[in-house]
């Protein structure tokens, strides 16, 4: 009985120890993980406004189906759907240097920022296109019938009622964004998953530890982004979901 | 006369061929292709005149081309060959100004077709002010002046999705009319109504017409075609099959087509 008490003690001992040791490490890494995860939410943020913007030019071009136009967006868009975005990541960082054009030598950041932005423009533009879509031909038609012309139709009757419909696939899309940052880290980019890699070598025993918290900090900063897209659903009503795939 | 709130049709009519016509087609064609390849001929070569002034109600069975022919007049649907002339403009001509011509040429859907995030008030503002460039307190006050007229102000600042398929359709009248067009062109405008909101859509095109409205319809409501057309057109294949006052054509059809189809729905 005196020896099994020993035991439990020596166990709570070892807990204690074992608390008071992660603890230690969370306050060795917590500084570089916090600039690693702003160095994650600017990329993204970044990769999120460029890409939207660009996405949506190329969505609302792509729906009014100009003939050469629409071939010619439709490829950017499968191309970069069709292929991984690791690859591309490579492309941008490291062939387009080798056509030794002096534009094209980026820095591992522009290259980072372009090469996200781009890869998030070919699902907002497929979301922006379907939503145009799914808007009634009854209201281009009302609107054309009083005399409204292509550009007005856009702006005032069909839009507003088309990026209502993308708000639900678009935030499902942000998601898969921020979690894509993580892959900016085979060019250096310092970003949180990075940060963490850095940490793994100075405490190398804690590894699943370290990568714990890292994905921890990821949620954290996904999950209101889904909770958002739930919300949204649930606010516009039922919208067809885009597949990310 | 049971027509809608009382108004008398005072005006008589003179033949549409003693006036100057408004919208003019000549020999009409209008072919629909598929996208597997497949192309059909829904407009074989359609002639017909509209009056200034007059009433012309178009009917036939479905397929018949009626909703497309009404659909050329306005360039919703592009021709493949003929001509079509609205107010001396000829609008088959390549540089001819459709958004001007469909301006001046009201139209009315089967579906209403309201402006979905907008509200009644503001699906009769917003045309005024895009279109007739009307200052916002003018379009305004015509605006409820309309929705007043077409008994429906009391939903001024509901959404389509709020209002009844008749309260949308008053409000899609209301709508064509804040632009003060030189014709109004009906396509089926009850067809998707309940029975006894019917009625009342009906009546409120009887008023416009007594009012001189220059009006084309679309329609399976024959009974509002005998009491308020000034002439009706029969369609079948994409081809005017007959051409007559209500009196002519309900009474005394030329045509075994006619005959036939008017047996089937009356």
């Amino acid at each position: 009985m005196g020896s099994q008490a020993l035991a439990c003690r020596s166990g709570m001992e070892r807990g204690g120890i074992a608390v008071q040791h992660y603890l230690d490490v969370i306050v060795a890494i917590l500084p570089f993980l916090w600039a690693g995860f702003v160095q994650t939410f600017l990329v993204s943020l970044v990769a999120i406004a460029a890409g939207s913007v660009l996405g949506f030019l190329i969505g609302v071009v792509r729906s009014q189906r100009v003939p050469l136009l629409h071939q010619l967006f439709g490829l950017y868009i499968h191309v970069l759907r069709g292929t991984p975005f690791l690859v591309q990541l490579y492309i941008f960082y490291f062939v387009l240097p080798n056509t030794g054009i002096e534009a094209l030598q980026w820095s591992s950041e522009t290259a980072a920022f372009v090469s996200l932005s781009v890869y998030t423009s070919s699902y907002v533009a497929e979301i922006v296109m379907a939503a145009i879509d799914t808007v009634p031909k009854g209201q281009w038609e009302a609107a054309t019938a009083l005399g409204f012309k292509r550009l007005p139709i856009l702006a005032l009757v069909v839009l507003p009622q088309a990026l209502k419909l993308t708000v639900p696939p678009m935030s499902g899309v942000y998601v898969n964004i921020i979690k894509n940052t993580a892959i900016l880290s085979v060019i250096g980019i310092s970003e949180l998953t990075r940060q963490g890699e850095i940490s793994i070598l100075r405490f190398p025993s804690d590894v699943l530890f370290i990568y714990g918290v890292i994905a921890l900090v990821y949620f954290v900063y996904c999950y209101p982004v889904l909770r958002f897209t739930r919300w949204a659903e649930h606010k516009v009503g039922g919208t067809r979901v885009v597949n990310l795939d | 006369m049971p027509a809608g709130n009382g108004t008398p049709r005072f005006v008589k009519r003179t033949p549409a061929s003693d006036r100057k016509a408004i919208i003019v087609a000549e020999h009409v064609r209008k072919t629909y292709r598929s996208s597997d390849g497949r192309s059909h001929l829904a407009l074989a070569g359609v002639t017909a005149q509209i009056g200034r002034g007059e009433v012309l109600v178009v009917f036939g069975p479905s397929g018949s081309g009626k909703s497309t022919f009404l659909r050329t007049l306005n360039a919703l649907e592009k021709i493949d060959s003929g001509r079509i002339v609205v107010d001396g403009v000829s609008i088959s001509d390549p540089g001819a100004d459709l958004n001007r011509l469909r301006s001046e040429v009201g139209m009315v859907f089967q579906l209403f077709n309201l402006f979905q995030h907008r509200t009644a008030l503001d699906n009769v503002i917003l045309p005024q002010i895009v279109v007739r460039r009307r200052p916002r307190a003018e379009a305004l006050r015509r605006a409820r002046e309309l929705l007043e007229k077409v008994g429906i102000s009391d939903r001024a600042g509901h959404y389509p999705s709020q209002l009844s398929g008749g309260q949308q359709q008053r409000v899609a009248i209301a709508r064509a009319l804040a632009m003060d067009p030189k014709v109004m062109l009906f396509d089926e405008p009850t067809s998707a109504l309940d029975p006894e909101t019917v009625t009342g859509i009906l009546d409120l095109m009887k008023d416009l017409a007594a009012e001189g409205m220059t009006m084309a319809v679309v329609t399976h409501e024959m009974g509002f075609a005998r009491e308020i057309a000034d002439r009706m057109l029969f369609m079948d294949g994409g081809l005017i099959v007959e051409e007559g006052s209500p009196q002519q054509i309900f009474q005394t059809p030329r045509q075994e087509r006619t005959k036939e189809f008017l047996r089937q729905i009356l």
